[in-house]
């Protein structure tokens, strides 16, 4: 029966992603992406990695969608003549390309059924060590304590990344903004939908010293309820940044080189955490700065505005 | 307890998503295929959650609450497309 | 796996779920056999949202843990409102669709 299960998933993602890409129209690649973020979700759960999970359901349901049908809708209506579809005509390059790659896939494949079981020395230490650092989780123990330094270094490339699309979001067409009309049910799942998804990142926060969850999930699902607000016309994109969206949105990486720095001056060695307490107040950082950059970045502007239904 | 009635049920809903995987491909009309997105969501949900209990791995409810809450957000977006978007892809 | 061992609960457990999983089946063969988008909609939503009801009471009772039971009611609840919000947002776009569809061919 397991192997029932895990092989019609990995049969499933193989076809969906096949779909997703080969498709006619952009529109039905698009719904297909959506379906195999969901399959990717399964197929992380049977394999044991629930972080890896939340973080798929987070970002796949609550920002990527929904942001390949907004840049499809702009795309159409920035150029009407032009047909949106891809072109039928196969470059050359695709047959080696295809080649190279399955070869590759094919390659780790057999890496990774010929290692032996036995737990590398890294994931021990890691276990030995974790109690020593007041966490339950192992996940956040190696992001925050451990390989702190990676942490901190994704962090300032997620900022690096807005900072290049702010370069482009300067001379983009403004396309018209959707029909908005009369939604009765709109405004009920904003009121619904919008506290809950504090609620929940908050809880995916704390949750994240003893089981799955962390400042990333956290972060993606805040960002999921700024997604929402935009799709319903409540938070206008505008220009010009204030320092009131400046501030958060380095707020996870001054905190941590703070942080980091200071301990310094005790002697301690770089990015040396103080407490359990220095951990939460990083993770809520992260959260914040993480959450606005996403939801910039699906604005596609350096600011936003609220705008009264 | 019956030990293969939660893995059975699994494969029972992934078959279902499969079968509805053709309404996907089909369409004819754009709405038909976000339509079949909905199907998606509400299975994988049931099948998150039976994982859950089957594998003992309460997290994965956490997966299905992230799931079920945001699954509005691509339906919102899908409602501001212009009406004739994917059009020209379902000739037979 | 002998029966013997089985008890009234597991048993209940057991056909809610497997009639839940039936009612997926039903709004599955909904989605491939209905004439039109509406009505394809229309059997998706409510055959789910039972199947998702029935499927939840059913791991409620296995689980037989009370804050397993709020999370399983708290998740129906916010499918029925994603599947009601989503039903309604992809009709009135069909609906747009076809009033649009029509009145092209009537000028052309």
């Amino acid at each position: 029966m397991n192997l029932a299960v895990d092989s019609l998933i990995g049969l499933g993602l193989v076809a969906l992603a096949w779909q997703a890409i080969s498709g006619r129209s952009l529109f039905r690649g698009i719904v297909m992406f959506v379906v195999f973020g969901l399959t990717m979700a399964l197929a992380w759960a049977r394999m044991g990695a629930p972080d890896l999970a939340l973080a798929e359901a987070a970002i796949g349901a609550g920002v990527t969608g929904a942001l390949m049908l907004v840049a499809l809708r702009r795309l159409v209506q920035l150029h009407p003549d032009q047909p949106a579809e891809p072109k039928r005509a196969r470059s050359r390059l695709a047959l080696p390309i295809a080649l190279l790659a399955a070869s590759l896939v094919a390659v780790i494949g057999l890496g990774a059924v010929s290692v032996d079981r036995e737990p590398g020395r890294a994931g021990v230490a890691v276990m030995d060590n974790l109690a020593e650092t007041g966490l339950s989780n192992p996940i956040t123990g190696v992001l925050l304590v451990f390989r702190n330094l990676d942490t901190l270094l994704e962090v300032a490339v997620l900022l690096a990344a807005f900072l290049a699309a702010l370069a482009v979001f300067r001379d983009q067409e403004q396309a018209p903004a959707p029909p908005r009309g009369d939604l009765p049910l709109v405004g009920a799942l904003l009121a619904i939908i919008v506290p809950l998804t504090i609620l929940v990142s908050v809880h995916l926060l704390l949750a994240g010293s003893h089981e799955p969850g962390g400042a990333f999930q956290a972060g993606a699902v805040l960002a999921a309820g700024g997604v929402l607000l935009i799709l319903a016309g409540r938070l206008q994109p505008a220009s010009g940044m204030p320092l009131a969206t400046a501030l958060p949105l380095v707020l996870g990486l001054l905190v941590f080189s703070v942080i980091g720095l200071a301990m310094m001056l005790t002697g301690a060695p770089l990015l040396a955490l103080p407490g359990l307490w220095a951990v939460y107040l990083i993770e809520a950082a992260m959260m914040i700065s993480i959450a606005l950059t996403l939801v910039l970045l699906f604005a596609g502007a350096s600011g936003l505005r609220r705008e009264r239904p | 307890m019956i030990s293969w009635l939660l893995p059975g049920l699994v494969v029972f809903l992934l078959l279902n998503l499969a079968a509805g995987l053709v309404r996907v491909a089909r369409g004819p009309t754009p709405a038909d295929r976000m339509s079949s997105a909905l199907l998606f969501g509400s299975t994988t949900v049931a099948v998150l959650l039976i994982l859950a209990e089957w594998m003992s791995e309460p997290a994965m409810r956490n997966v299905a609450l992230l799931f079920v809450m945001l699954a509005a957000v691509i339906s919102l977006a899908f409602f501001g497309m212009p009406r004739d978007i994917g059009a020209g892809d379902d000739e037979p | 796996m002998s029966m013997g061992d089985t008890s009234l609960v597991e048993w209940i457990a057991t056909s809610l779920l497997v009639l839940g999983a039936l009612f997926y089946l039903a709004g599955t063969v909904g989605l491939l056999r209905f004439p039109d988008v509406h009505c394809r909609l229309h059997a998706l939503t409510k055959a789910d949202n039972l199947g998702l009801l029935l499927v939840c009471a059913g791991l409620g009772l296995l689980a037989c843990d009370w804050q397993v039971a709020a999370l399983l009611g708290t998740i129906w609840l916010l499918g029925l409102l994603a599947a009601t919000v989503s039903a309604h947002l992809i009709a009135r776009h069909a609906c747009r669709d076809h009033s649009a569809t029509s009145s092209r061919t009537g000028s052309a």
